[in-house]
């Protein structure tokens, strides 16, 4: 019987082996990774780790995966995302020191805390649904809270100013979101290896978390196969950006610190992972082309650059590239193992100085005004030394002029006046119809969704600065709204600068092997910036007005009541008589002693009051009863209280 | 009015004392002013009332509670027709053999009288030799009947279960399943001089079993023994043994649905890599299993291949076996929750059960990896379930020698993995109570079982189908026993509608449910049973049931009493003055007037 049940099993087998045999080959899921090192101007390292995951087109996604991470592909194919992109920030990229003009800094500097952009392919109506429910199943994988960019007012749909043009797009940021180990270890949870092998075992979390800056990026896009019945491939293209300082020994100031692999991170890559299809380390130096430009052009010599007066490498590299104004040094750890690991130093011999490319603009956002009730957002860009050799000038009209754009999403309780919008050119107030080219403005609603503006900026190529500001009104939240710190004021996102027609890339002068990494630094990519995070101040409530509100109206309410009724039932005749009769007996504890000091005056005997001793018994006895009422209230009322 | 009065009454009569009499009517306007106020306070109390009332859809607590009465006192019992066919027997009365039967199934099924058993009708028709036919039909009697002298005592040859198997079908496929499943035994007496003394007892793919041998006319009382037994163990209970899992631990998710995650652990892809082609697989051998339970549970299947997962237990070198050995005991350690992160199935959303099957391929320095059961021998499977999480099967690769120094890359032959599947599926089997061998044996003797390519036979499929019914509509009653124990105790918890519909269609499903179950649909109340469970998990599960009220009673009483309290001190203080001047007031009125009789 089980005979014959393994031969049925097996003549199964071969039936949908020939099917498949039939149907072609497939293409199988590939994963790569890379390390990229660069030594910063001001004595820093950068790190950019890179790891490209692959899946063909196929109709079993989500269901049977080898190398992609099952996760994501049921992500993509439940939400119907298109694009997306997350990235987890802590730390400010300097655009002055670390580059503005490169694929790195374009593609990886993000904004703090976490930043989300998804493109859907559902229908419009269902955008929003796929938006939300994507958040939370993101949040539950990353361990953060991004399910609160669920809440329409975190989010927006930029339509030109943000980049990837398309009317699915949502893009939304967490300004606040601590960033640390607890978001690291699910996204290496997507690298077949993890951090146990190849280049991400260099993840050492302190050494991570010390640094300077570090972002966390995970990219997918769904690649189209163009087949009728098949579904779409997936790429994930996972980055994590350090900055690092390397600790130096020497004492000149002016020396650039050496480092190696195993100070930096204090581990070493002791081998490849071996699942990856390519593992390659690079090391990109800038500045070596005045000292290189002349006599490099032969291979030999090309070689012999990771030895030379200026610096020193400790592993020769396999192959040297020659990019438009830096050198490319490729190794391949795979001759690495267990006794001989692969760490590599950089050793400087004398002291050297480089400079960055930087964007044609540098931009900044500060707040204007005081006080709790207004103020106004200004974001200045200034020009920055590099500007007048950058290429990308759009001649119009025999005009130079540099186009930049400007995204922005404002919370709502920042209610932005746009007619207050006042654009600076060089210290001169410009019309808009001068400067602006293209506005589109969203307005917010309260408690429903948040602002945004984007704008398209036409300058002069010889500008030295643009002053843009905007005044706004802060808006009251609800009791409910504000968050458990709310003295310490509220985020508002950074604005993107982008310019459109500035694209950086890496221009390398020979053809390269297919590393994802190198190609993806070969595409070109919008040069973009983000701004500062804008913290402002709310008005913050005493959160106990509420019961004071309620327990002063409510007294007034009362005495306002108790008045009236007593009004109401009063009789003015009668007390008046009694008051009459009373003043007559002349009783009442002053009264009588006040007519016991005439009486001492005038020298007369008193005449006492009969009634007088009768009624302060009774009142005597009121009194008593009175305060054995307060006191079983509250008694009463202690019980009451404790037994709950 | 009185004020006046008493000033203009003194000179009227020398009686009149002002203290204590008066001449005129006391007024009724103040007291009624206060009154009246007092009153409209005391009405609005109950819109007040009504006010700060949370909104609590009623829910249905006695049909809650009627529900799981009545699952606790009968129950559910599914109406089942069994028909044993005596052939080749001489002289044997159809009425004693039935009577017979019935009290050995009785005494089987006395032992245990549990939820989805049974509610046996039993038919016994006796063929002799030169096909005659004597029937004794059950009281409710079927429009099934057997035609007699269809079954040939040559057509059980040894050897062929399974061409048996399809002609038993043939010669009761007639029946019509109207009330309940049809299932018989056939026994068969050769008497074949030549013949041993063998008697054997097979059970078939569809729901038929037979008992062939010689002499068994002799042999009378055993071999009604084992007709009873068959019925009962095998076709009631599925040859499922009373200690072994129960049927509380369905591994199914309240919203009927079980995910199938396949993950192949490469524990050091540095030493060997192993990948399987598992799309085939699922689409070859899984398809017709998931197919075969679809009333039961809708079933999906994953597959995904893991790298650097260590076990996280220990194994040891044994010498004389040439390989690494871990035992039972280290089985609770061998899953590594920490390397091993199988539970990345966003497709699994809310309840669904997602059953873990793992192929551990060991590292180059455990292999080749055994598993050693308590009587020392070693495991043939290699593998072992944990009960509502999966199964594990330790694969050791063929060639255990590291050859050289960078990794290979492989794939897992078909063959492999097809023996990988069967013992996939017979994990499963036990997963669900099942024995994963094709023996049956009790003290009676052994059953051969024949088994499906579909996993279950559907015999089996029909106790899943009862046990399944049942296991719902306990879990739906327990839950929304839970429910309205939890929304009586507390008052101020805010109910939605949602909820009391949920609730509401809940119950029906379930009574829906449970008229199927008598009327022996066994797929269609399998099916609202599920339904009713999902429901009831709903609502249970509500997000909304979670936000308790903070509209406490403190809270309540915190902001009212500033108002209420001092108002109403002064209301009702007005009003018990009020009445009592005007009380005094009368008085004097009524000894002014008297005073004013008496003179």
């Amino acid at each position: 019987m089980a005979s014959l049940l393994r031969s049925l099993i097996l003549l199964l087998i071969v039936q949908s082996f020939l099917v498949a045999i039939a149907f072609g080959s497939k293409e199988v899921e590939e994963f790569s990774e890379a390390l990229l090192l660069k030594p910063l101007p001001d004595r820093k390292v950068l790190a950019h780790f890179h790891f490209e995951n692959r899946a063909p087109p196929s109709n079993s996604h989500g269901r049977h995966h080898h190398l992609f991470p099952k996760a994501i592909s049921q992500l993509v194919q439940k939400f119907r995302v298109k694009e997306m992109e997350l990235s987890f920030t802590q730390g400010r990229w300097n655009h002055e020191h670390w580059g503005g003009f490169d694929p790195l800094s374009s593609m990886n500097a993000k904004p703090v805390g976490v930043e989300l952009w998804a493109v859907f392919d559902v229908p419009q109506s269902q955008v929003d649904t796929s938006w939300k429910n994507l958040t939370h199943a993101l949040s539950g994988l990353f361990c953060a809270s991004i399910n609160f960019l669920e809440s329409s007012t975190s989010y927006a749909a930029p339509t030109w100013g943000f980049g990837p043009n398309s009317d699915k797009l949502r893009y939304g940021s967490l300004p606040r979101e601590a960033v640390c180990t607890e978001n690291l270890t699910p996204w290496l949870k997507l690298l077949p290896c993890r951090d146990k092998d190849g280049i991400s075992a260099l993840m050492n979390r302190p050494s991570v978390y010390r640094g300077f800056y570090h972002s966390q990026r995970l990219h997918l896009s769904t690649v189209e196969s163009g087949q009728e019945g098949l579904g779409s491939g997936i790429v994930l293209e996972q980055t994590l950006t350090v900055v690092l300082q390397p600790e130096t020994t020497s004492v000149e100031s002016n020396m650039q610190p050496s480092w190696s692999l195993s100070s930096l991170f204090g581990r070493q890559v002791v081998g490849r992972c071996v699942l990856a299809k390519s593992s390659n380390v690079y090391l990109q130096l800038e500045g070596l082309l005045g000292y290189e430009s002349k006599n490099v052009d032969t291979e030999i010599e090309a070689h012999q650059l990771w030895k030379n007066a200026e610096f020193e490498l400790s592993l020769k590299p396999e192959r040297v590239i020659r990019e438009s104004c830096s050198f490319l040094f490729i190794f391949d750890i795979d001759k690495s193992s267990d006794s001989e690991p692969f760490d590599l130093g950089l050793t400087w011999k004398r002291p050297s100085k480089w400079s960055c490319q930087q964007a044609p603009l540098h931009s900044s956002r500060f707040l204007m005004g005081s006080g709790n009730e207004r103020g106004a957002i200004a974001i200045l860009l200034k020009a920055t030394e590099s500007q007048e050799k950058l290429s990308g000038r759009d001649l119009t009209n025999g005009q130079c002029t540099i186009k930049a754009n400007i995204f922005q999403i404002f919370p709502w309780y920042i209610k932005v006046y746009y007619h207050t919008l006042q654009i600076f050119v060089d210290q001169q107030q410009k019309t808009d119809s001068e400067v602006l080219k293209k506005i589109n403005v969203s307005p917010s609603t309260d408690k429903v969704s948040s602002g945004m503006m984007e704008m398209m900026l036409e300058l002069p190529c010889e500008v030295k600065s643009v002053a843009i500001s905007i005044e706004y009104d802060k808006g009251f939240l609800h009791i409910d709204e504000y968050p458990p710190d709310a003295n310490q004021g509220f985020d508002i996102p950074s604005a993107l600068i982008s310019f459109p027609d500035h694209h950086a890339s890496l221009d390398f002068q020979e053809e390269l092997s297919n590393s994802p990494l190198l190609s993806s630094l070969k595409e070109k990519s919008l040069v973009r910036s983000y701004t500062e995070v804008l913290l402002v101040p709310l008005t913050t409530p005493d959160f106990s007005m509420p019961y004071n509100v309620i327990t002063i109206t409510c007294t007034i309410f009362a005495l306002y009541f108790g008045s009236l009724l007593n009004v109401l039932r009063r009789r003015i005749g009668e007390e008046e008589r009694f008051l009459k009769s009373q003043a007559g007996k002349k009783t009442g504890g002053l009264k009588q002693l006040l007519s016991r000091i005439t009486a001492k005056i005038r020298g007369r005997p008193i005449e006492a009051p009969s009634s007088s001793e009768a009624e302060s018994s009774v009142l005597s006895s009121k009194l008593i009863l009175k305060i054995i009422l307060v006191a079983g209230a509250a008694a009463a009322w202690q019980y009451f209280s404790t037994d709950e | 009015m009185e004020e006046i009065s008493d000033r203009l009454n003194p000179g009227i009569t020398p009686e009149f004392d002002p203290k204590t009499m008066r001449s005129t009517k006391p007024g009724l306007k103040r007291l009624f002013i206060t009154s009246s106020v007092l009153f409209s306070f005391l009405l609005g109390v109950p819109f007040l009332w009504k006010s700060v009332e949370i909104y609590r859809s009623p829910l249905p607590f006695h049909d809650i509670d009627s529900l799981s009465d009545q699952l606790e006192s009968t129950p559910l019992r599914f109406p089942c027709n069994f028909h044993a066919v005596f052939v080749g027997f001489r002289s044997t009365d159809p009425d004693n053999l039935r009577s017979q039967i019935q009290d050995g199934i009785n005494q089987l099924t006395h032992q245990s009288s549990q939820c989805g058993s049974c509610d046996f009708s039993l038919s016994v028709t006796v063929q002799n030799r030169e096909d005659q036919c004597s029937d004794t039909l059950a009281h409710s009697s079927t429009t099934c009947s057997y035609r007699c002298g269809v079954i040939k005592r040559n057509g059980f040859s040894v050897g062929l279960d399974d061409t048996v198997d399809e002609s038993l079908n043939d010669v009761f496929s007639g029946c019509s399943e109207n009330s309940g499943k049809m299932y018989s035994v056939v026994v068969v007496n050769k008497e074949n001089a030549n013949g041993g003394d063998e008697v054997k007892a097979v059970v078939g793919k569809r729901r038929h079993a037979w008992i062939v041998g010689n002499g068994l006319e002799e042999r009378y009382g055993d071999i009604v023994a084992r007709v009873s037994e068959i019925f009962v163990q095998v076709f009631m209970n599925g040859g499922r043994e009373e200690d072994s899992i129960q049927g509380e631990f369905m591994p199914v998710g309240s919203d009927g649905k079980i995910v199938l995650s396949f993950s192949l652990l490469n524990s050091n892809p540095r030493d060997w890599v192993y990948d399987w082609d598992f799309q085939r697989i699922d689409e070859a051998l899984l398809a017709p299993v998931t197919k075969a339970l679809a009333p039961i549970a809708n079933i999906t299947v994953e597959s995904q291949v893991l790298y650097h997962t260590p076990k996280s237990s220990f194994s040891s070198w044994d010498k004389k076996l040439q390989s690494y050995i871990f035992r039972t005991s280290d089985l609770p350690f061998f899953v590594n929750s920490n390397e091993w992160h199988l539970d990345t199935s966003a497709g699994a959303s809310g309840r669904s059960k997602i059953l873990q099957f793992v192929v551990y391929i060991p590292s180059g320095k455990e292999c080749p990896l055994l598993l050693q059961l308590p009587n020392v021998e070693i495991s043939k499977t290699n593998g072992f379930i944990s009960p509502m999480w999966g199964g594990v099967i330790v694969w050791n690769p063929g060639n255990c020698d590291k050859d050289s120094e960078s990794p290979s890359r492989n794939t897992i032959s078909l063959q492999d993995l097809e023996q990988i599947v069967e013992i996939f599926l017979g994990q499963f089997r036990q997963l669900f109570g099942f024995k994963s061998e094709a023996k049956y044996t009790t003290g009676l003797g052994t059953y051969k079982i024949l088994t499906s390519e579909r996993g279950f036979t559907e015999w089996e499929l029909d106790v899943l189908s009862r046990k399944h019914t049942c296991f719902n509509l306990h879990s739906c009653s327990t839950t929304l026993g839970s429910l309205s124990r939890l929304v009586r105790s507390l008052p101020r918890m805010i109910i939605k509608d949602e909820i009391g519909e949920q609730v509401k269609y809940s119950l029906k499903a379930a009574k829906l449910a449970q008229s199927n179950a008598s009327l022996g649909g066994y797929s269609s109340s399998a099916s609202s049973s599920r339904e009713a469970r999902s429901l009831a998990e709903n609502a249970f599960f509500h997000p909304s049931i979670m936000s308790v009220s903070y509209f406490s009673y403190e809270h309540c009483f915190a902001v009212y009493s500033p108002f209420f309290l001092p108002v109403v001190g002064h209301v009702v203080l007005a009003a018990v003055r009020e009445w009592k001047r005007y009380k005094q007031e009368k008085a004097k009125y009524l000894t002014w007037l008297t005073r004013k009789k008496t003179t």
